[in-house]
């Protein structure tokens, strides 16, 4: 049988690693975010040999060009070349990459693109690298990458009526609907939150700590529905680090 | 002569050959798969049985009498290792790394004089991997014990292993202890022109000042 030649060879595709497993004694399974085919899983052969060129190469956080080529889901990387021009996110900004990136991860469909998105988080990681204020950064993210999902969420105005929302009010933020207010309203309409909260999301500019750890809380739940569920692994390890340094969440 | 090893799983009640249970038992190592393993099997039957009782006396020794360190966490058959018990390391200084092959590693360079403790891990958030999961808390006990002056993180410089070390410095300058990381940089007798790009430019990054 004759070896078939490469076919859906793609060339030199900016793109981050988002993570990386172990495949057999001395290859990786890497899923990267690429520009012009959204998340793609491909094979690194031999990326975990001592001398590979691979191995420091396919780190989460650092601009590259991945070349791969195959017609199933799993592809198989060809090359990979850093690119540069990002310093690596420290510290507590590290974390909020790996957060970043679970959600890409549990999120985005396998090629699917999306290009704006894709800036979007080339812009967040730029951002984190340089010691920007993470919250509002976050937050930012989580609505865009929703919005890019088609799941924009409606913060800006009351569901049903359209009407504005009043800073000082209460509403309940029904999932898939949007603000409702609060009195009146039947049980299991969505979380509660201050109008206030709704406005900054929509603005994201967010005034005061109570409104930006409001704000954290209704995006946790948000996530969480569209997630269906399935748990968000750096939020837990973030939550056990503040628990073993009896410290209180920022993010 | 290679007689092809049945491997299917085997039916409750049913008796297996000892080739074949040799050959299941073989593919638990890294890398093995079901050739490799038939072909070790044979081989030891065949060319090497006295390897073979060896290599069973060695598995058998080893799976019992091999434990943790309880002051550093690496593999030892004692309660405390030898190194953790040599009077000729500095107890001031505590060396963090994610194995024990870091730790083998580290003490051939014969650059440092301190003690260990070995995570056996790193954090990874995306694998699941946090503070519980590796057991933060022996080391915070182990490095507070008083004696500890300067903790030196050398866990490796990938993402996983630059949050780990983010992590533990945090928890552990808060409780007033010295904290260090292993310095990052050109290789030694690395020409730049040769030098991959990612370590160039944090060397840029982390460029530091002349001193004559
Ligand atoms: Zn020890």
């Amino acid at each position: 049988m004759a070896p078939r030649a490469p076919s859906q060879r793609r060339d030199d595709v900016p793109a981050f690693v988002l993570h990386a497993w172990p495949y057999r004694e001395t290859s990786l399974i890497v899923e990267a975010f690429t520009a012009d085919h959204g998340r793609v899983a491909m094979v690194a052969r031999g990326a975990k040999r001592p001398r590979s060129e691979l191995r420091g190469l396919l780190q989460a956080f650092q601009p590259l060009l991945l070349s791969w080529f195959g017609e199933a889901e799993l592809k198989t990387l060809a090359r990979a070349e850093w690119r540069g021009g990002l310093p690596l996110p420290r510290g507590s900004a590290l974390m909020c990459g790996f957060y970043l990136n679970e959600l890409l991860l549990k999120l985005l469909a396998r090629e699917d693109p999306h290009p704006r998105l894709y800036a979007a988080y080339e812009r967040a990681l730029a951002e984190l690298a340089a010691g920007g204020e993470q919250a509002a950064l976050l937050r930012r993210f989580e609505l865009g990458l929703l919005t890019e999902l088609g799941y924009a969420p409606m913060f800006a105005r009351e569901a049903d009526t359209g009407a504005p929302l009043d800073p000082t009010a209460d509403y309940h933020y029904a999932f898939d609907r949007g603000p409702r207010r609060a009195e009146g309203a039947e049980r299991g309409a969505g979380p509660r939150v201050r109008g206030a909260t709704l406005l900054a999301l929509a603005e994201g500019r967010y005034p005061d700590a109570e409104t930006a750890a409001q704000a954290k809380r209704l995006m946790r739940e948000v996530l969480d529905h569209h997630l269906e569920q399935r748990g968000v692994e750096s939020r837990r390890v973030v939550q056990d680090l503040l628990a073993l340094d009896g410290g209180e969440g920022q993010r | 002569m290679e007689r092809p090893l049945d491997l299917r799983p085997v039916p409750p009640g049913e008796p297996v050959s000892s080739l074949d249970e040799l050959a299941r038992a073989l593919r638990c190592l890294p890398g093995v798969g079901p050739k490799a393993a038939q072909r070790m099997a044979l081989h030891l039957l065949q060319h090497d049985r006295e390897g073979a009782q060896r290599l069973a006396r060695a598995l058998d020794a080893a799976a019992k009498l091999v434990r943790h360190c309880e002051r550093c966490n690496t593999f030892t058959e004692e309660a405390v290792c030898a190194l953790c018990r040599s009077p000729r390391r500095d107890p001031g200084l505590l060396c963090v790394v994610e194995t024990p092959a870091d730790l083998m590693t580290m003490e051939q360079t014969q650059a440092y004089g301190g003690l260990y403790f070995v995570l056996m891990g790193r954090l990874s958030p995306l694998d699941g991997i946090g503070p519980k999961e590796i057991r933060l808390e022996r080391l915070l006990k182990r490095a507070t014990d008083g004696t500890v002056r300067e903790v030196v993180l050398a866990t490796n410089f990938t993402n996983e292993g630059e949050a780990t070390a983010h992590t533990i410095g945090e928890l552990l300058t808060a409780r007033g202890l010295a904290v260090t990381r292993l310095a990052r940089g050109v290789p030694v007798g690395g020409e730049l022109e040769f030098v991959d790009a990612g370590t160039l430019a944090q060397a840029v990054r982390e460029r530091r000042s002349f001193d004559r």
